[in-house]
């Protein structure tokens, strides 16, 4: 399993974990598809994140919208890329169009295949197991537009993912008592900074904090 | 003090709109072209959309100005902008108004020629419910023209040239006549000419919708010049060369000020020359890129429906398509529209007028229309055409400037052949026949040219540039909702046309450089050029529906901010994509959301 979680951010600010995820794709040509969480004016979003990538010597990229038709010539070709990234935006519209697109199972399987999946804000909560994150805490959380009662995710890591995190009181209250009504931790973590997994190894790229059982633990420098 | 600037007072905050007091140039130069009017303040008027952005470029008010509306710019917008006119049904009636609403200078209507007059020489037609507020002068001596649809009924209607009275403003007994307009129409036109604007289109541009209920709207349309051919031929039509030559004379001296003339040459003689190379190669522009775009626009002899500079005015007949449906023709009752393809030579057409104009003014003597059949403006405007058709398939696909300068310059004949399969695809129709729609005839287009440009360069890249797509994957991505699988049968000839679109294309690539690098730029350049979600004009009707359901709720300032996002969703030069900022949250949400969901809908449509 090779997956990379960022807290957020712009590109220049996510190099180092860019870096990270080509190291694991091991190609020295590697393809990228970028799938953004809602497309509209994303083509913007696609056009910088293609550029950070191509400063890194990356040449080929496929954006694939979910929230639109698509048909199953590009999905094949997406589905044999190198890298997927799972770009920010609403986590329950993103949860939901991928659900109807019927495309939560095949993620899963590009990943048991030796995919590279990223994700940004909203397209790393997606690789957890469910996506309550977004939903709190209140002063700062995605709007349930789409009434999504079931939250499970992907769940292809056993934490929850707070992206965008401030080191501030009132997030560090809110997510002490988030922490306490589930079995495993939420690692919150500031832009520019992340997770990498890879197999069974995690590791944390910048900083980012634990918070366990109503406890907090500073993770990184 | 409004927005805090303590410096300025409210009066000269907002001075500058003192200006548009109906006082136009024209009026004195030409007083046969326009029949004025005296106006009077139109009560009842609340503002639905103010184009503040607009404002700002015409220098109507400062830069630095706040875009949220407060009660002094409303009301100078009103005291401006709410009029309507006394006109002869009113004087005939013996109608009385107080003084103080009346305002202190006259607003004129012009004359036009507009073929759907019994009258064909512009004797009884033009502005049939608008009048110009006038010109304003704005920053860096550039001028625009201002007029307002919608107030009041006009001598110039063709209600009144049929039925030989004066109407009422506003009576419900006929409805193109009344000299109203209403206000979905207003926000068609400001949802419509926002996204051409920003495509880089010539347009009128709506400066700001009134409201009145009941549906009743005013509409004021900005431009930096309002002339129309029309203007120009009904004196051409009526040989009054006198008339001709002053309202030329006055044209020229707008485009001066507006720096579309620089270098203006002393001599009459050879400032038409300039006149009419500088139109010819505008209306061949234009035909081109209305054609490339799915653009329907009514163009026909009398050249009403379009500006001097091919700018689009009147969005009433004005279409988008999602695909190239070349078959369809709009039915106006009394007549079909032209279609998407013949608006060339309607174009063409225009110019051989222009041609015959300016050799009149020349000469003073007016010659018969055939003998510029094969003047050189002809043969001009068929060479910047074909230019510019050329040009438009390489924008169109992605290749940026200096690609499309070496293709162009190098190998336009790779650039020809690659446009004649390209067309094969985007012509081919439906099995199905001429059918009707609603407003008209059609025969649909079954290829989706923009889901193949966008995906195609991404598919090679991605597999490599000696792989080439299947025939049938080729079919998946291009074949559009209205194909059947009879239309789209893979034959040994639809196999072949496969094959040389893609060979055609690569070649291009090739030509300019690196085939990966070229694909990834061509990527990158085409995701935003051929975005899925393109507005058509059906999806513009039926936004503005939901737009008028929700405004009871929508404040002048929501409506400006959900136009500005949706225009900005409309963008589709590259160049100009701004990245967004992550997801957005306002009360206007769920409204963008429905009007790309209508636009989605819609997308291969009319």
């Amino acid at each position: 399993m090779k997956l990379v979680f960022h807290g957020g951010g712009h590109s220049d600010d996510n190099k180092d974990l860019n870096l990270e995820a080509l190291r694991m794709c091991q190609d020295p040509d590697p393809v990228i598809t970028y799938i953004p969480a809602c497309s509209i004016d994303s083509e913007g979003d696609f056009l910088e994140f293609a550029k950070s990538f191509q400063d890194l010597g990356v040449g080929r990229f496929l954006y694939f919208p979910v929230d639109v038709p698509f048909d199953q010539t590009m999905l094949a070709q997406v589905l044999k890329s190198n890298i997927i990234h799972l770009s920010g935006g609403n986590t329950f519209y993103f949860l939901k169009t991928m659900r109807k697109a019927k495309l939560m199972p095949r993620l899963k399987e590009f990943v048991r295949s030796g995919g590279v999946l990223t994700g940004l804000s909203a397209g790393a909560i997606m690789m957890t197991p469910d996506i309550s994150s977004a939903g709190y805490p209140d002063f700062d959380c995605d709007e349930n537009d789409e009434h999504l009662k079931d939250l499970r995710a992907l769940k292809l890591v056993n934490f929850e993912f707070f992206p965008h995190y401030r080191n501030s009181k009132r997030y560090e209250s809110e997510l002490r008592a988030q922490s306490r009504l589930i079995d495993y931790p939420i690692y919150a973590v500031p832009d520019g900074n992340g997770i990498v997994v890879e197999s069974e190894n995690t590791r944390f790229i910048g900083k980012a904090f634990c918070f366990y059982k109503g406890k907090k633990i500073v993770i990184g420098r | 003090m409004a927005h805090g600037r303590a410096s300025k007072n409210v009066e000269d905050e907002y001075s500058s709109f003192d200006q548009l007091d109906g006082r136009h140039p024209l009026q004195k130069a030409l007083p046969e072209m326009v029949v004025s009017y005296r106006a009077r303040t139109r009560k009842g008027a609340k503002i639905a959309y103010f184009n503040f952005h607009l404002a700002k470029e015409m220098g109507l008010i400062p830069e630095d100005h706040p875009e949220i509306m407060n009660a002094s710019l409303e009301k100078k917008l009103i005291e401006t902008f709410s009029i309507i006119i006394i006109n002869e049904y009113d004087d005939i009636n013996g109608k009385k108004f107080p003084e103080k609403e009346i305002k202190p200078h006259k607003y004129m209507a012009t004359r036009y020629l507009q073929l759907q007059h019994p009258n064909k020489m512009g004797k009884t037609s033009g502005d049939g419910r608008s009048v110009w507020n006038g010109q304003f002068k704005g920053k860096k001596g550039k001028v625009w023209d201002v007029s307002s649809c919608g107030s009041g009924a006009t001598c110039l209607s063709p209600a009144t040239a049929i039925q030989g009275k004066f109407f009422e403003s506003g009576d419900p007994t006929i409805s193109y006549g009344c000299g109203y307009s209403e206000l979905d129409e207003g926000f068609a036109t400001a949802f419509f000419s926002e996204i051409m604007h920003k495509n880089g289109y010539s347009t009128e541009r709506a400066l700001i919708v009134l409201d009145y209920g009941g549906n009743i709207g005013l509409t004021v349309r900005v431009h930096p010049n309002l002339l129309r051919p029309s203007h120009f031929f009904a004196w051409l039509k009526q040989s009054d060369h006198k008339a001709l030559e002053t309202l030329t004379t006055q044209w020229i001296s707008q485009q001066v000020k507006n720096k579309a003339f620089v270098n203006l040459p002393k001599t009459k003689s050879a400032q038409y020359k300039l006149c009419l190379d500088w139109i010819t190669e505008k209306f061949a522009k234009i035909s081109a890129r209305f054609e490339d775009d799915y653009i329907f626009c009514w163009l026909d002899w009398d050249g009403d429906n379009i500006l001097m500079d091919g700018g689009i005015i009147d969005y009433g007949s004005i279409r988008q398509f999602g695909l190239f449906h070349s078959e369809y023709r709009y039915d106006d009752v009394e007549r079909f529209s032209t279609t998407i393809v013949e608006q060339k030579q309607k174009a063409k057409y225009l110019v051989q007028t222009f041609a015959q104009m300016f050799d009149y003014l020349k000469t003073g003597q007016k010659k018969n229309i055939k003998d510029f059949a094969s003047h050189s403006s002809m043969t001009r405007f068929d060479e910047i055409f074909e230019y510019q058709k050329d040009l438009n398939l390489l924008e169109k696909i992605g290749f940026d400037e200096k690609s499309r300068d070496t293709l162009i310059s190098k190998y336009r004949s790779d650039v020809f052949e690659f446009r004649k399969i390209f067309s094969w695809f985007e012509t081919s129709k439906s099995s199905e026949g001429l059918i009707e729609v609603a407003d008209g005839v059609n025969r649909n287009a079954i290829y989706c040219m923009r889901d193949i440009l966008r995906e195609f360069p991404q598919l090679i890249l991605a597999r490599g540039k000696d792989q080439r797509l299947e025939a049938e994957e080729f079919i998946e991505i291009i074949r559009s909702s209205y194909a059947n699988d009879a239309d789209v049968k893979l034959t040994a000839n639809l196999k072949q046309k496969i094959a040389q679109f893609q060979e055609g294309y690569l070649k291009l690539v090739d030509h300019v450089g690196k085939t990966s690098s070229i694909l990834l730029a061509i990527t990158m350049r085409s995701s935003v050029i051929n975005k899925y979600d393109r507005v058509t004009g059906d999806a513009v009707t039926t936004v503005v529906d939901k737009v008028m359901n929700a405004k009871p709720k929508l404040k002048a300032d929501d409506m400006y901010d959900v136009l500005r996002e949706f225009t900005e969703f409309q963008n589709l030069d590259p160049d100009l994509k701004d990245v967004t900022t992550g997801a957005k949250k306002s009360n206007r949400e769920k409204l963008m959301k429905t009007m790309v969901q209508i636009v989605r809908e819609y997308r291969e449509g009319l």
